[in-house]
């Protein structure tokens, strides 16, 4: 049995802790405490101050462990125990909250310079006013590179189908990505093995 | 209305009469500062949000593991103590000591403070 930590990130109010309460099989270990702070509150009454914890038997061979981190900055020391231990991510975003793509880059460029673990963007609210259109969004999230750039998929942290089939599209980058590193080492041994 | 000047007195008052304690912060149970007396260098906003974050993982296993409600946690290093008290449903009082803080003194100090704060807070 494989087990594949995976680390569910985002701003405030993203959808991680839905996320995760969607698919997870076990009661959701949550550490959700009532918000006092005026930008968590205009958005919902409960936040998470350490993790959400659930699991997700993925297929016979693999159980996946999602972790869902705190979305607020004062909590980086969560990302950082978390993000450290994953073998793959996924940034959620809000596509109705513009103003919140410019911390979503820094929370995932925090992500990038822990970890190489393969991620993916989900985006979600995209059925509320003013959500962005989804080809817009790599850009405003700072992904301009397209051959680099991670899968984006749209997601509805409720729905269980849905959340599935976003993870499905991250385990199969997980996989593609694991395929594109092996190729270069080999030929790199191939050489020294020539001179 | 919370007197955020008593709190600070009452904080101050601990942390300059208990030997050995180096430190002091009352913070909400999401991990925001409401008072805090601290070391130079530690930086309030952090130390809230990791008491939060310990104390909220504490709470977990006192329900899942049935060790009932949860009075206090401990954390002991070879340097000093970190010990984090409930104090009410709307703040926790984390205190930071010395490794050689006598440790009966100082949770009876603390035991007296979280009282005085509970009577601030509500």
């Amino acid at each position: 049995m494989q087990i594949m930590r995976l680390i569910v990130t985002g701003p405030v109010g993203a959808g991680k802790s839905t996320f995760i309460q969607s698919v997870s099989e076990i009661q959701v270990v949550d550490t959700d405490r009532r918000a006092t702070d005026a930008t968590t509150l205009s958005l919902k009454h409960k936040t998470t101050v350490a993790f959400d914890f659930g699991r997700l038997q993925f297929s016979p061979k693999m159980a996946l462990h999602l972790y869902g981190t705190p979305g607020q900055a004062r909590f980086d020391f969560m990302w950082d125990l978390l993000i450290c231990k994953a073998h793959i991510y996924m940034l959620l975003v809000a596509a109705h909250r513009p103003h919140e793509f410019r911390y979503a880059r820094r929370m995932l460029s925090f992500m990038q310079h822990r970890s190489r673990a393969p991620y993916i963007v989900g985006i979600t609210h995209t059925d509320k006013e003013g959500a962005w259109e989804l080809e817009d969004l790599p850009i405003a999230l700072g992904l301009l590179d397209e051959t680099t750039r991670p899968p984006l998929v749209v997601v509805n942290p409720r729905d269980a189908e849905s959340v599935k089939r976003s993870i499905v599209v991250l385990i199969r980058h997980f996989i593609q990505q694991r395929k594109d590193q092996k190729a270069p080492p080999r030929a790199a041994t191939a050489v020294t093995i020539a001179s | 209305m919370i007197n955020v000047e008593k709190l600070n007195n009452v904080l101050q008052s601990f942390v300059s009469g208990t030997a050995d304690v180096q430190g002091a912060a009352v913070v909400t149970p999401d991990g925001l500062p409401l008072a805090t007396m601290l070391p130079s260098g530690m930086d309030d906003e952090r130390v809230a949000a990791m008491s939060a974050a310990i104390l909220s993982l504490g709470e977990r296993i006192g329900k899942e593991l049935v060790r009932g409600l949860v009075d206090r946690i401990f954390v002991q290093g070879d340097k000093g103590y970190g010990i984090l008290t409930s104090c009410g449903e709307d703040a926790v009082f984390l205190v930071l000591a010395g490794e050689s803080a006598k440790q009966g003194l100082v949770m009876l100090e603390i035991k007296r403070t979280v009282s005085e704060l509970m009577q601030l807070l509500v």
